[in-house]
């Protein structure tokens, strides 16, 4: 019973319900169990994909202003902006339509080569469109939430890519809407190829120096690698998740520091980390890789001291 | 019943209007405004409002569902803002009886407290489990909640406010 309102129904005088500390215990110890699950045994998908279908509505509401403010400041800036943006994208057309005519013969040659050599043909992705619905506004991570999920087809772990490079991957896939790690966050690590040298190494996500234009890492190259600020990484294939060749980063700035064996070298994704809206969701390159060697069944092994 | 002085007596409260603004609160809170550390967290703020006003209808349990409806909503750590509206809620009903004999802006800076103890279970899980810091700007949020508080009060209550016998003078 509230104090001071007109309240018609008597305060239940017995009947109280459960203490409020022994409510606290209780939900405090299913919120840690939770937790634990989630982050330790991940058997907690099920739960979040109900509560993610129930609230997709919610969410569908909530951005419906955000949008409509979008699209109506888009259509005010209007004509000027439209001229320019295609007036570049003109431009990066004629730049591309010369590399894109070389590109079917060098196709073409390169599978009869490959022939010549007798080497497996390359892999072909195939991709999915999407749209970014929201920036997920967790601030301990970097993620994003796309509009496509399990009906439409979406795999876990896919490589998720923008018109410019490697935006990230998908990490977890409800039935509508699908959440995509960005390639800037801690936990996400990509093989990467240095373009001019050819050689092979690992980009690690680095939020912290993001907002300094940075955003990537690339850890253990000795400090007397041949690294050159301006490389350009791509993507290398040897995981089988990201086809290789995909533009992921560009050293921006290289520290090599006596005390240290490595260099610090900083990376500047070349996805739009942070203001995409159009992405490709291509399916994962493990499920048309050959089955890896440790997955075969062994051959039978000869019985211990029966070779003797 | 012990009434301050000068305190008005309410109608009783509408649970289609309490629930109304529970569902308004998480809308806002789901805004899709980007990653903004400092933005006040309205689900939270109006909880406590309503367990300090109504600690019948609206008590642990429900703030605890919210909060894992918010985790899924931000895709963060599943768990994390139940935990941190369970132990909000149960300090607000402890404080209940006591924070409505202040004034309001007093009851905002009593409130304060709370939610920066909210935040401070947030981002201590967080950086257990391995979370990026987001840095000292998060100490806003509580600022600006407990800011909010007079808001809330006055808009919460409103309909509370009107006439028990709307007459022509009188319409609400």
């Amino acid at each position: 019973m509230p104090l001071g309102t007109l309240d018609r129904t008597p305060p239940p005088f017995f009947k109280q319900g459960h203490s409020a500390l022994s409510k606290l215990v209780f939900f405090s110890a299913l919120a840690l169990f939770l937790m634990v699950a989630d982050t330790r045994f991940s058997i907690t998908q099920p739960v979040r994909a109900a509560l993610a279908t129930a609230l997709y509505p919610v969410q569908w509401l909530a951005l419906q202003p955000v949008r409509g403010v979008q699209n109506a400041s888009g259509y005010l800036t209007g004509l000027d902006q439209a001229n320019s943006s295609s007036e570049q994208a003109s431009k990066k057309l004629a730049l591309q339509s010369m590399r894109a005519g070389q590109v079917e013969s060098l196709e073409q040659e390169n599978a009869r080569l490959r022939k010549l050599l007798g080497l497996r043909d390359q892999l072909t992705a195939s991709v999915m469109s999407a749209e970014v619905l929201y920036d997920a506004a967790d601030p301990y991570t970097r993620k994003v939430i796309i509009d496509k999920g399990l009906v439409q087809g979406i795999e876990l772990g896919s490589p998720v890519l923008d018109e410019s490079g490697v935006l990230g991957q998908v990490t977890r896939v409800h039935p509508l809407v699908s959440e995509v790690t960005l390639v800037i966050d801690r936990d996400l690590a990509i093989p990467v190829l240095n373009v001019r040298t050819g050689a092979r190494s690992v980009a690690f996500g680095d939020p912290a120096t993001a907002a300094s234009g940075s955003g990537l890492e690339l850890r253990f190259m000795g400090s007397n690698s041949d690294v050159l600020e301006g490389d350009l990484l791509t993507t290398s294939g040897v995981d089988g998740v990201y086809p290789a060749g995909l533009p992921v980063a560009k050293i921006s700035k290289i520290e090599r520091r006596a005390e240290s064996a490595f260099a610090k070298i900083y990376c500047t994704p070349q996805a739009l980390v942070t203001g995409a809206r159009h992405v490709v969701v291509v399916k994962p390159a493990t499920s048309r890789l050959p089955p890896r060697p440790g997955d075969l069944p062994l051959p039978a092994a000869p019985k211990k001291g029966a070779a003797k | 019943m012990i009434m301050r002085s000068g305190q008005a007596l309410l109608l009783p409260a509408n649970p289609v209007f309490i629930w109304g603004s529970l569902i308004a609160a998480l809308l806002l809170n789901m805004l899709p405004l980007g990653r903004v550390p400092w933005m006040p967290d309205f689900l939270a703020l109006v909880l406590v409002f309503w367990n300090v006003h109504q600690p019948l209808r609206v008590g642990i349990g429900l703030a605890f569902f919210f909060g894992l409806g918010m985790d899924v909503h931000q895709s963060s750590l599943l768990g994390q803002h139940a935990l941190s509206y369970t132990a909000l809620c149960f300090f607000a009903t402890m404080i209940h009886r006591r924070l409505l004999w202040f004034s309001v802006p007093s009851q905002a800076l009593q409130v304060l407290p709370l939610f920066a103890a909210a935040h401070g279970v947030e981002l201590v899980i967080r950086m257990v489990s391995g979370g990026i810091f987001p840095g000292w700007i998060l100490l806003m949020a509580p600022a600006l909640e407990s800011l909010l508080w007079p808001l809330a009060s006055i808009l919460l209550l409103a309909p509370q406010r009107r006439a028990p016998n709307p007459d022509e003078n009188r319409p609400l």
